[in-house]
Parts: C-alpha cells; structure tokens; sequence
C-alpha cells in the first residue's frame, strides 16, 4: 500500500510536469501578451519593447518557463503584471469561495441522486423515474448559462426572491445565511447538471446489479428485500459510481467556469476567464497546476476507494485498480 | 416413504412481458416425498428452471405470475403466502443450490459471512455464533482449514470450492428441500462427481429432500429415486429411475437417452441427437407439443393432445402409444445408430 502511494506520487509529479510544459507552451502561443492590457494605446512600439525586455517577455521559451519552474520550487507562484500582486494572495480566496459553490452543489446532487436512482432502479419505468428521467434530459440538454439567466429572471427580477449574482451583500460578508442565500440559485443550475448523469450512473449501475445472480441468492437465503438491496445489491453498485465521482472530483476546485461567471461568483472559473483575457500567465499557471493536483487526488481516492468497495481490488499489483 | 413434502399440482405459470403473458408452464404435476430425490430433466427451455424459481416464489421477482395451480409443501399452498411468509421458509426450509457458484455469490463479502447470514437470518442466533457454524459447514462440505477460507472472498476460491460454499450456504438451516438447479453444469468433470458424492452424503446425513434440475440424464440416473421428463413446459413421461433406463415410455425419454455419448459405440459415427428444436409455449404444434420431432408420430398425433395419464407401476407417461415406445424404440435405435 505504502509503495503503491508512493509510486503514484511519482507518477503524479511526471504528469505535473507535463501539464505545465504543455500549458506553458499553449498559453504563450495565444496571440497577444500582458502589455496590450496593461499599457495605454498611445504607448509607442519602442516602450512596449522595453518595458516587455524588462519583464523578461523577450527571453526565449525554455528560459521562460526555467525560470517560472524554479521559481515555483521555491514556492513562489509568481507576481500579476498588474500591481504586481502575488499570485497566491489572488488564487487561493477564489479557490475556497469555488469550493463552497461546488462543493454544496456536488454533496447536495449525491444526496439527492444516489438515493433516488436507487429507488427508480426498483421501480423502472415507474412515475418517479420517469420524472428523474426527464430531469436528466433537461439537464443536458439546457445549458447551463442559458438556465442560469433563466432563474434571474424569475427568480431575482421578477419574483426578488433571490440576489441576481456575487456571494455577499454589500458589508455582510462572513454571514452565513446572506451565503446561503447567495448560494440558491447557482447551486440549482449546478445540481440540475450533476443530476442528469449522477442519477443515470446511480439508476444504471443498480439496476445491472440487481439482475445478477448473488442478489437472486440473497433472496433466495430469505434476506428481506430491503437487505438485498441495501446490503447485497448496493456495495456492488457503488463500484461504478466511484469512477464517476472521482473522474468529477477536480471540478470542484476548477469551478464551473459558466455558472460562475453568470452568478458573478467569485471562484477559481471566473478568476481563470479574467486572468485568460488580461494574459497573466503566472495566474493561469497556477490555476492549471491546482487543477491537475485535484485531478490528481481525484484518481488517486477513487483508485483508494475502490481497494475500500471491492475485495477484488487489491492497490499496487498487477491488474488491480491502477491498470 | 409415501409422505408428500412438496406437490406441484397442475401447475400453470408464465411471465408478463410487454407483449403480454409469455406463457412457461403449462399444467406440471410434480410430488416429492421425504427424503426422496427427483430429478427433473429436460434441455434449454422445457422450463425447469422456471418450476423451481416459481416453487421458490422467486419468479414474482421477475414479471412471474401463476396462472393456475398449487404448490403444497408440508401441507401449506405456498402460492397463497405472501413474500414476507415466504422469505421465513426461503433459506430456511426450502433453499436452493445454483447453477455458476461464481456468480451466485456476492463478490464483495467474505464466504463465511454469506454462508452465515441464512443462519443469522432464520435463527435469531448472533453473527459470532452464526460464524462459528459456517465455518463448522464449511467442513462438512469438505473444505481443508476453513477457518482461514471462511474468511475469504469468492474471488479467492476455485468453481468446485464456490460450489461447496453455495451448498454449504443452502444446508446450513437444515432445510428439508433443497433444490438444485443444474448444480455441477458450470464446474469440470472431475469435480462433477466430487459435489455429487457430497451432495448424497449430505442427503443422507439431513434426511433432506432433493429436486434436482439437469439436463444431464447421467446425473439423473446417479442421484434420483424418480425421474421427470420435462419439455415444452410440461411433464411428458414420469418413473423411476430404473424403468425410465429400462423402459422409458415416451419417445422423448428414448431421445434423451440415446442422446447420452456412450464409449462402446466406434468412434467417429455421429452423436445421437433429437431434430428439430422445442417450441415456445406461444406457438405449441397442435396435437401432441413432441410431435414434430417424434419418428413415430401419427395422424392422432397431429390432431390430439395426449394427456399426462398412468401407465401402470406409478408411471406416467404423456404419448397415445406409451405401451408400443418400447417396443418401437428398438427399431429406430438401431438404425438410428446404423442410418445416421
């Protein structure tokens, strides 16, 4: 077990690295480059060129991206162009304010998923997964801007029932109803979206399990029903729910980058667009490092979680979970 | 002897599908006696499995619904209880023994647990103790150190071993009937013969009752006091073991038996088989449901159902000419054997 952590965390480094050649390497190939943002359009060819040399824009590549590695193993994330903030002091607030978004989002679609695509797993084609049916269609199919306008309107403009957009009132921040209060309404268009596919996988997965032949045997053992498929039926579902979870697990820090930028909420997703368009390559940098280490730890717990399920499972050896 | 423990009368059951009621029995009379050992033989689809699945209530899982009949054991019309009596009698009194030993077991507990849980379930007895007795089964049904395999998962354990596991599981209650679906079909030659023997042997310890489902008429003719042949759903010729190896009385029971690979005969000359393929109860030939296949069949065949009747010595048999197979039999045997 140990060995087997310890061989994924050198996997993991490697992957790291590769990312953040690669993103390195796209983001500077994107037209354009911070002084465009940052310098007035009066500014002259000539100043634009010294002030780049300056900022060590000029230098090739590789030197670049040497620099900003060795400077990230000293555990400096690096300085914005603008005002020349530390990148940490902007990142690390809209990593946590993207966490509370998604992580509400994401715990409420499980509760509410698991549970009933259990339940409809029983009553296939029943009125209540006919319903959860439905809702799966329209959550994939309706995007997820396109219903978070609709919810303002209704909900914010004409009913006012709820804020139109940010996390806190003016002077409230740290209050937690006024959070919650905020959080409505990005949350559902959040939760509509994770329960189209949470409540297919959870359904799906039960109900290939309930055909199979150790349920027939539990009930043949004269185990309630409610034994077969809570205790029978569901551990062997959950195996494939696993993989789901933990291939979604990084977007609750990378954040959804529509919802937040509809619902002006101040995460890691918006944080990403505004940084993209204002060429702050260190900030992108960064964001694309916290996202992979996420991804990361996501395969890495639901690798673990597996070896937790399902006996069969046994971590670091040879057809097990990390094939 | 004569005590009944389970009798399926007349019964008729099928599966509600959307296209409406596929029907799968049609009209099976079976008794089983205390201690006795009834084979119940047929190929793919003469509806075997399906008889035991409904005497077992476990078809109600499926879309299964009974037509017609009744199924007494002990007395008592199990057709009648609901599933909440039923599951105090599943596992308990009556227990069942699968097909994939694989499959039939829950990958993601240990052997012992599942072994168990029937005991925990019907004894009101606690898990430690419970545990205690599988690991005592696990023995009995010849498993070396079973401490230690009890504490394994299924995954860890051979086909034969999965087998003694599900035996061990099906026995543990003392159940007075077991049935047996096809239980050594999955598992290798050699240890075929290995979970037959055990299978007697526990029998005889138990003083169980057996319904044993195969489509193997060697097995049949190893394990059973009687024997019934079933196809298309129905119970066409009924005996004991001897008289249907002896004497069988309907031209099925002939197939089937020529149907068995014998190692006299030269090699190289064809396997015996019966032509043509079971109907579905749906679209049932008219007259006899055999006589399409039947080289004897007559215009009687064709036009009248012949109904399952005594045939003297406690036999049943469901062919107009039960009286003649035997003698017809020998005929087409041999140039079956030389023609083919």
């Amino acid at each position: 077990m140990t060995e087997y952590l310890i061989r994924r965390i050198l996997q993991s480094v490697l992957v790291l690295f590769l990312v953040s050649v690669i993103s390195f390497a796209l983001m500077h190939a994107a037209p354009g480059g911070p002084l465009m943002v940052l310098l007035p359009k009066s500014g002259t060819q000539a100043a634009i060129l010294q002030q780049e040399k300056n900022m060590g824009l000029l230098d090739p590549l590789p030197i670049q991206y040497l620099h900003w590695l060795g400077q990230l193993l000293h555990g400096n994330l690096g300085y914005t162009y603008k005002n020349h903030v530390p990148v940490g002091q902007i990142l690390w607030p809209t990593v946590g304010n993207s966490l509370i978004l998604m992580g509400v989002s994401w715990i409420l679609s499980l509760l509410i998923a698991i549970p009933w695509g259990i339940y409809n797993s029983t009553r296939a084609y029943g009125l209540s997964d006919n319903i959860s049916a439905a809702i799966g269609y329209l959550g994939f199919a309706m995007p997820a801007f396109w219903f978070g306008i609709l919810l303002q309107e209704m909900f914010s403009l004409n009913l006012n029932w709820f804020p139109l957009s940010d996390m806190h009132s003016m002077n409230k921040q740290g209050d937690i109803g006024d959070l919650i209060w905020h959080l409505v309404l990005p949350v559902t268009v959040l939760v509509l979206g994770f329960l189209a596919s949470y409540l297919k996988y959870s359904r799906a997965s039960m109900l290939e399990v309930l055909h199979m032949d150790f349920v027939r045997t539990a009930r043949a053992k004269g185990a309630s029903e409610k034994r077969v498929i809570y205790r029978h039926a569901l551990r062997n579902a959950l195996i494939p729910i696993i993989t789901v979870l933990g291939l979604d697990l990084p977007i609750l820090v990378s954040g959804a980058v529509i919802t937040e930028n509809v619902f002006n909420w101040p995460g890691m997703g918006r944080l990403f667009v505004e940084m993209a368009f204002a060429r702050e390559y260190a900030v992108l940098m960064a964001i694309s490092l916290v996202s992979t280490v996420f991804v990361v730890i996501g395969n890495l717990v639901a690798d673990i979680l597996y070896a937790v399920v399902d006996p069969r499972v046994q971590l670091g050896k040879k057809g097990g979970a990390a094939a | 002897m004569a005590e009944p423990l389970l009798e399926i009368r007349n019964l008729n059951t099928g599966f509600v599908t959307e296209n409406g009621i596929v029907k799968a029995l049609d009209g099976v009379s079976i008794r089983i006696d205390k201690g006795q050992v009834v084979c119940l033989v047929g190929e793919s689809g003469s509806g075997k499995s399906v008889t035991s699945m409904n005497v077992m209530r476990l078809s109600d899982y499926d879309g299964g619904i009974v037509l017609e009949g009744e199924i007494l054991f002990d007395g008592r019309d199990l057709l009648k209880l609901s599933q909440e009596e039923m599951r105090k009698i599943r596992g308990n009194r009556i227990a069942m023994i699968f097909q994939e030993p694989m499959n039939a077991l829950n990958p993601v507990f240990t052997v012992g647990d599942q072994i168990a849980e029937a005991l925990y379930l019907h004894k009101g007895i606690s898990k430690e103790e419970a545990g205690k007795e599988a690991v005592k089964m696990l023995r009995m049904v010849g498993i070396p150190e079973p401490e230690i395999r009890a504490k394994q998962f299924p995954h860890e354990l051979s086909g034969g071993m999965c087998q003694r596991v599900v035996i061990a599981m099906a026995l543990i209650c003392r159940p007075e009937l077991v049935i047996a679906d096809e239980p050594t079909t999955a598992l290798d030659v050699t240890v075929q013969a290995q979970i037959l023997d055990l299978l007697r042997n526990l029998k005889e310890e138990f003083n169980t009752s057996i319904l044993l489902i195969t489509h193997d008429m060697g097995v049949a003719a190893e394990m059973a006091d009687r024997i019934a042949v079933m196809y298309a759903g129905t119970i066409v010729e009924e005996g004991t073991v001897e008289q249907m190896f002896t004497q069988p009385l309907h031209p099925y029971t002939v197939g089937l038996l020529n149907s068995i690979p014998g190692l006299e005969g030269a090699r190289g000359t064809e396997l015996y088989t019966i032509k043509g393929s079971i109907p579905s109860l749906a679209n049932l030939p008219k007259g006899c449901r055999f006589h399409p296949r039947c080289p004897f069949a007559t215009d009687r065949c064709r036009s009248e159902e012949p109904p399952l009747r005594d045939v003297g010595d406690g036999r049943r048999s469901a062919c107009w000419y039960a009286e003649e197979v035997a003698e017809k039999a020998k005929t087409v045997m041999t140039t079956a054997g030389e023609g083919e």
